[in-house]
């Protein structure tokens, strides 16, 4: 029974997607369906992470029965299972927030059968221990991502959707060189199994391919610095319960993936491959540091935010320490409570504005009537630029401390600039929203999105700064069982 | 056989990229159809060539290797529904900002 269990989280949202477009024809009962699912799916991931911790051993499930190299592997590990619970939490925040909204295409019947989809096809690929399976579970994703942007509101959905769609196309390719060259090369596609041979044989023709394929793909689905282009238009146009999820969640597939790569696919080849992390690492942190504090748009400025932190994880990864490394995990963890908080907030407030926007130019000034939202803004802000009392502070602190004893002087001295610029543009953003006058005229409407979602998650990230110790000793226990691949093969194939 | 596999997926994915690259929306739905029809090509030609009776045949002789083409059979059904999904958005896109040139989708300024 425990083998099984590592199935459900998949399994719950799925077969709730297919159920809720049963229910199609009665909003309120498929919305009810929908969050129970969700809560069903939350609670069993988190009774997953307490198993996996409390015995140390992970969940491995032989989809069909078939043994581990021939078969699919499902493998609930301590990292797939924390990863599995951090997507979760958001994804249940995000329905409520979609329950809470006053956007349109909420209402659609497709609305929330494709949230839950993206929710299996999320925890699918961080649950999966074979590399085929992740791409399915990531096109899954990518879909259903896609297709919640293009029912957007705002009209220019479809063309961030079409852009997005294109380019995961690309990352789909390149994946699928990497599986293809992987594959004839080493005759196996489970990761535990990959690892194995490839430590033994490292000298096949295909193998740096793979790992160049295998990257890049990563790098798009995280977007990471030269493959960027495409995230702040589609995280701003997406609808508010939408943009949280894929500023927070979604993008964590590729530091998820890029992680497993260092510590268990390729720890021979990982040098070059962490000092390129480094340096785009590095370059996202100042790149979108400026290009938030340049744009025009609070939630725009939001999705370059997410270019500068995913960089720190990066950075973290590349240091490959073992403080580093769980500096990247603490921070993936918190990062994702904050973004998708903040971006429910710019959310909130453009729902306010006499037209539904979040330019700075029609929502500046309105905050003046909004003080809840405000003061959470206010919270998350200090969460994002690393403040106490907030738990963004436990992930920057852990992170410069991590690069110290690492003695990486020149790439911390960056990242610390790079810190900065979180300050800036965020105290910019409050300033613009709250401080100043309105725009000639302009008055917030009576009645807008709910915030409960984005205070229950601020409530949670000022739980977790004030009382961190939890999230630590699992990311410290995350990054023991990690850092052993051999105990990860041995307990995919069998034994 | 494998230099004829070599030079086709090699001119696929040439003509893809190139397509890819134009701008008219058309050029580009036919970019991605040759492009998925290319790694198909690569993924079969990861050894499903190698043997001569059907993996679970009663027949005797080296067996080809089955998953190969359970894995393409997985990418071409994916492939096609995004193909799909992609048709569907080009033609909201040609109405709404009524072109099929993608330099002219470029409303997400600020």
């Amino acid at each position: 029974m425990r083998n099984e269990w590592v199935l459900l989280p998949i399994i719950i949202p799925l077969a709730g997607a297919a159920i809720a477009v049963l229910l199609r024809r009665t909003h309120r009962v498929q919305a009810a369906w929908s969050f129970g699912a969700m809560l069903t799916s939350l609670a069993v991931s988190v009774l997953l992470l307490i198993d996996v911790l409390s015995t140390g051993r992970p969940v491995v499930f032989q989809v069909g029965a078939w043994p581990a190299p021939f078969g699919i592997s499902l493998m609930g590990d301590a990292l797939a299972a924390l990863m599995a619970v951090m997507c979760q939490v958001v994804l249940a925040a995000g329905l409520v927030y979609a329950r809470g909204s006053r956007d349109q295409c909420v209402q659609y019947s497709g609305f929330f059968p494709l949230f839950l989809a993206l929710a299996a096809g999320l925890t699918g690929a961080m649950l999966t221990g074979d590399l085929f399976n992740l791409f399915v579970f990531a096109e899954l994703v990518v879909i259903s991502g896609t297709i919640l942007t293009a029912i957007s509101d705002d009209k220019s959905g479809v063309e961030a959707a079409f852009k997005y769609f294109f380019i995961s196309l690309l990352a789909s390719a390149l994946l699928l060189i990497a599986i293809g060259s992987l594959y004839a090369s080493y005759g196996t596609l489970n990761m535990a199994d990959l690892a194995r041979r490839i430590a033994a044989e490292p000298d096949r023709p295909l193998l740096p391919i793979a790992l160049a394929t295998l990257t890049a793909a990563f790098l798009i689905k995280s977007a990471v610095f030269p493959f960027h282009f495409w995230q702040p238009d589609f995280h701003s146009a997406s609808p508010t319960a939408v943009s949280a999820m894929l500023s927070s969640v979604v993008v964590k597939i590729g530091v998820y993936g890029l992680l497993r790569m260092t510590t268990l696919i390729f720890v021979e080849q990982a040098g070059p491959l962490r000092e390129l992390l480094v340096v785009l690492g590095l370059i996202g942190v100042l790149f979108g540091g400026l290009a938030a504090i340049g744009t025009q748009h609070a939630k725009r400025m939001l999705a370059y935010s997410t270019l500068g932190q995913i960089g720190f994880m990066l950075v973290g990864i590349g240091w490959g320490t073992p403080l580093a490394l769980m500096a990247a995990l603490v921070f993936a963890v918190n990062h994702a409570l904050l973004k998708s908080a903040m971006l429910m907030l710019a959310g909130n407030v453009a729902s306010r504005a006499p037209i539904k926007s979040a330019a700075f130019n029609v929502i500046g000034g309105l905050g003046k009537t909004l003080p809840l939202a405000g003061a959470l803004f206010l919270l998350g802000g200090m969460g994002l630029a690393g403040l106490p009392p907030m738990n963004g502070f436990l992930s920057k602190y852990l992170l410069f401390n991590s690069g110290l004893s690492a003695q990486e002087f020149g790439s911390l001295a960056l990242a610390a600039t790079g810190s900065v610029f979180t300050l800036v543009y965020v105290a910019r953003a409050f300033q613009k929203i709250w401080w100043e006058p309105p725009v000639e005229g302009a008055k917030a409407k009576p009645y807008g999105d709910r915030l409960i979602a984005p205070a229950l998650l601020i409530g949670l990230c000022l739980l977790i700064g004030v009382w961190g110790e939890p999230l630590l000793k699992v990311s410290a226990a995350v990054i023991d069982w990690i850092s052993t691949p051999a105990a990860y093969i041995s307990a995919v194939r069998g034994g | 056989m494998e230099l004829l596999y070599a030079i086709a997926i090699g001119l696929m994915f040439g003509i893809a990229v190139f397509q890819l690259l134009r701008r008219n929306f058309n050029r580009v739905a036919l970019g991605v159809i040759i492009l998925s029809n290319a790694i198909n090509l690569f993924l079969l030609s990861m050894g499903a060539t190698n043997g001569e009776v059907a993996a679970y045949a009663a027949a005797t002789g080296q067996r080809s290797d089955a998953l190969p083409q359970a894995l393409v059979l997985t990418a071409i059904v994916i492939s096609l529904g995004g193909l799909a999904f992609v048709l569907a958005m080009m033609y909201i896109l040609s109405i709404r900002y009524n072109t099929t040139d993608t330099d002219e989708v470029d409303r997400l300024k600020y």
